[in-house]
């Protein structure tokens, strides 16, 4: 297989960029949110034309690229957000634009199923094609994605975050599957944001910033902290900046917590000047637990006292005003409404701070809040008008730590506030972490991350399977030490 | 620390607000259309007809305010000519009965506001799909209004209510129809609500992100069941234009009126899908609908082709900005 190679210059989102990969490789596509990886892979695939520059595809050139003729190329691309229609069966998915068809063009369902079950197979999934792709969980669902790419018989396979929803264990899987798919003689794209991951499985890096090439090299030759001022373009001199400050009274506290299977009995607490953190595994119900707290989700008992009084939440309204805020895991979905403006982003929690008599919205105050939560967590914007969902993922995490930010919270909960962001990015909201908890504002701090829980948090708690299975102080806090926690399951009774 | 934050002049403001672009596209559109109308038939723009077309604006402008609220929580209204129908039908077989006709009218604007309530209840609080809920409601609206006068349309109520047909119909004020500042006043307090008060912003922020406005407070339920209620109020006011205007209820007022106030809407630029849109739009938008088809009546158009040609360009005015808005997209400087 011969490599790809292309410019682009002249353009401001992709800048005379150009990159090899050989067949049985895997390429590691690095560089920070808005360094135009994804621009270049949609050139790759299909969706973008290019302006300048030559694509070559086993040698030979290849003008004016389509979806469908990067397809017939064997370029199959895997998104971030599989996009895979949950009401149709394994196979049906795996087919899909493509079905088989028999006799007066009747779907032939059994050739279909045969079909995906070979691919399947070969790829030592255990799925059965007539399953409805939406009763999977996330990681089979990616597997349904790989093994479409197969079917169409891609030779270059591009994955775009792979493992940013994905467990350990389901990590550990995919990262098989990619291996037989590379001594197959396959090439391989891997974007992803999780450097610690790339050793498993990465033969070469090639490394974007700001639309401009960087460097290409084998990853050998490289030091995961040379990758990364790479990447940035300059020593990042903490990636875990630490701020000691005196821990101070209590300020919040959740006692005997139940909300469905996901929180039982969950009790914690949070002093002035601490950041504590909740680590666990995937489906560990630190997302219910905060979502409970926050009166999202129903709760069946507990008591959530703030600064020694008790409080009932029943909607998130009650937190709101209580003063509690949740920066939710999923921004897209949950935090931002992204076909409004930054501003009325910022806005939306703070109606009561900036309305007037009549409930009228008083546009000055809310311009000065915006532009102060701008200023402050400096967010890189054209102007406070635009689409909150043009942004870039970093950005957009921090307009929704923002809008949080602009009333006087007495505990603030972050739940992933780094996922999919850029190391530069998230060291700028552990500044703000540290920030808020000089101020002695209690920080909850929900991540899969284990080196930033360890980096940033003065307490962890770890849960498992909707329970509290121990808290460490930071000091005595390791990996293993959180991880032999983390799957603490109970025992299943078990019939001798 | 020293970003500068870059805040455009009022200008620029003004024209960056949301759905500004095809409200002023969609603007010109209709100056264009009048002068093309007025040559065809120079009495289009004579004095004579000039109240009448604004008389007649007035009932597209005030359905479609409220059609753009609910659209713009990405939800639909398809109870609105119904239960402008059964407006007209009550408020006419009460004036008929006896009733004083601001009585009537009260009751009559009670009965609707209690469709809307119910409408909201249906899709925000047991989380109908609002299609279904509204379309039951449209049947059930539509059914009262056949109901109330025993499957026949009223008596003339003009013996009985001069002072109503008065006020909503023959009544001049400033040269211009009562019914046209009926409209104006009405599109002044619910603009004022959608572009200055919060629950305006509560609106956007349901249509544009259901979830995240749940985080950030909002009251989903009440949010929602408030757009139904203006829709409804809405369709309830035009039953009692229609009412005065024909001087008679007639069970079949407002037949797709629904389908005309999400036409007003659309055409200005309020999203179906939500979050999108401001009034200023629906105003162009009605006007659009009441121009071509007045303007097609006076250039002698027969009724068929007159619906033909208002269906294609209604059609037409929507894919022109959708093309304009995809030729924004190319333009972005970067992903």
């Amino acid at each position: 297989m011969e490599g790809i190679s292309k410019q682009f210059p002249g353009v401001k989102a992709l800048d005379n960029v150009s990159f090899h990969l050989k067949g049985g490789e895997v390429m590691a596509l690095l560089g920070e949110n808005g360094a135009g990886k994804s621009t270049l892979m949609k050139i790759l695939s299909g969706v973008y034309q290019k302006d300048a520059g030559t694509i070559r595809v086993f040698g030979e050139s290849v003008e004016n690229l389509s979806p469908k003729k990067a397809q017939e190329l064997g370029i199959a691309i895997i998104h971030q957000e599989l996009n895979l229609c949950p009401h149709l069966s394994v196979a049906e998915n795996i087919f899909l634009g493509r079905e088989k068809v028999g006799a007066l063009r009747r779907l032939s369902q059994r050739e279909m199923n045969r079909e995906a079950g070979k691919i399947l197979e070969n790829l030592r999934i255990d799925l059965a094609p007539t399953t409805m792709v939406g009763n999977l969980q996330v990681s089979k669902q990616q597997m349904v994605e790989i093994a479409k790419a197969l079917s169409t018989n891609a030779r270059v396979l591009i994955m775009d975050e792979p493992t940013s929803a994905l467990t350990a264990k389901e990590i550990e899987e995919l990262f098989r599957i990619i291996r037989q798919l590379r001594d197959e003689g396959r090439g391989i794209v891997y974007i992803s944001h999780r450097l610690e991951e790339l050793q498993h499985i990465v033969d070469s890096v090639t490394i974007l910033r700001d639309g401009q090439f960087v460097a290409e090299m084998p990853f050998k030759d490289v030091t995961l902290n040379e990758i990364i001022s790479y990447m940035v373009g300059r020593e990042i001199k903490e990636k875990f900046p630490r701020v000691t400050c005196p821990v101070g009274k209590k300020i919040f506290e959740v006692k005997h917590l139940n909300a469905g299977r996901m929180v039982r009995d969950v009790s914690l607490e949070l002093h002035e000047g601490e950041i504590v953190g909740i680590a666990g595994l995937m489906g560990a119900g630190r997302t219910e637990t905060t979502r409970a707290i926050f009166g999202i989700d129903r709760k069946e008992s507990g008591e959530i006292i703030l600064d020694g009084k008790p409080i009932t939440i029943n909607k998130p309204i009650d937190a709101i005003r209580a003063g509690i805020s949740l920066a939710p895991e999923d921004r897209k979905r949950d935090g931002l409404c992204t076909k409004l403006s930054i501003r009325d982003n910022i806005a939306l929690p703070n109606l009561d701070i900036v309305s007037g008599p009549l409930t009228t919205v008083n546009m000055r105050k809310v311009n000065r809040m915006s532009d102060e939560a701008v200023r402050n967590l400096q967010i890189k914007l054209p102007n406070t008008l635009v689409d909150a969902g043009s942004l870039s993922g970093g950005n957009q995490q921090k307009v929704v730590v923002g809008k949080w930010l602009a009333r006087n919270s007495r505990v603030v909960i972050f739940d992933e506030p780094t996922r999919g962001i850029d190391v530069a990015a998230k060291v700028e909201i552990y500044h703000l972490m540290n920030r808020l908890k000089q101020n002695g504002i209690g920080v909850l701090f929900v991540s899969s991350e284990l080196p930033e829980i360890l980096g940033i948090s003065d307490r962890i708690i770890v849960m498992c399977d909707g329970r509290i299975t121990g808290e460490l102080d930071v000091k005595e806090a390791t990996q293993e030490r959180i991880l032999e926690l983390a799957t603490q399951f109970e025992k299943k009774i078990q019939t001798a | 620390m020293d970003q500068k934050v870059k805040q455009p002049n009022i200008f620029k403001r003004a024209f960056a607000k949301r759905g500004m672009g095809q409200v002023i596209t969609v603007f010109f559109g209709l100056i264009v259309l009048c002068l093309v109308f007025n040559i065809v038939n120079p009495n289009f723009l004579g004095e004579r007809n000039i109240p009448n077309l604004f008389r007649q604006f007035a009932p597209f402008l005030i359905v479609g305010i409220g059609q753009s609220f609910v659209l713009i929580t990405g939800n639909i209204d398809l109870s609105i000519g119904s239960v402008l129908g059964m407006s007209c039908m009550t408020s006419a077989t009460l004036m008929c009965n006896g009733w004083h006709p601001l009585a009537a009218c009260l009751l009559t604007m009670v009965i609707c506001v209690l469709t809307g309530f119910i409408n909201g209840t249906l899709v925000a609080g047991c989380k109908l799909p609002p299609f279904i809920a509204t379309l039951g409601t449209m049947q059930v609206a539509r059914g009262i209004a056949q109901m109330v006068n025993n499957n026949m349309n009223t008596n003339s109520i003009g013996e009985f209510a001069g002072a109503f047909r008065d006020f909503f119909y023959y009544g001049r004020f400033l040269w211009f129809y009562n019914t046209f500042w009926i409209a104006v006043v009405v599109w002044i307090i619910f603009n004022f609500i959608l572009s200055q008060t919060r629950t305006g912003r509560h609106l956007y922020a349901i249509g544009s992100n259901i979830d995240a406005a749940k985080l950030s407070g909002v009251s989903v339920y009440w949010t929602t069941t408030k757009a139904y209620l203006v829709s409804a109020a809405c369709a309830g006011l035009v039953g009692l234009i229609q009412c005065a205007t024909t001087g008679t209820g007639t069970m079949d007022a407002g037949l797709s009126y629904e389908m005309y106030a999400v036409a007003a809407s659309v055409i200005g630029g309020v999203s179906t899908l939500g979050g999108q849109g401001i009034l200023l739009g629906t105003v162009v938008g009605a006007g659009v609908w009441s121009v071509l088809s007045n303007g097609l009546q006076f250039a002698g158009v027969a009724v068929g082709p007159r619906n033909v040609i208002i269906g294609v360009i209604v059609v037409l005015s929507v894919l022109v900005d959708v093309v304009a808005r995809s030729g924004r997209f190319s333009r972005k400087p970067k992903a």
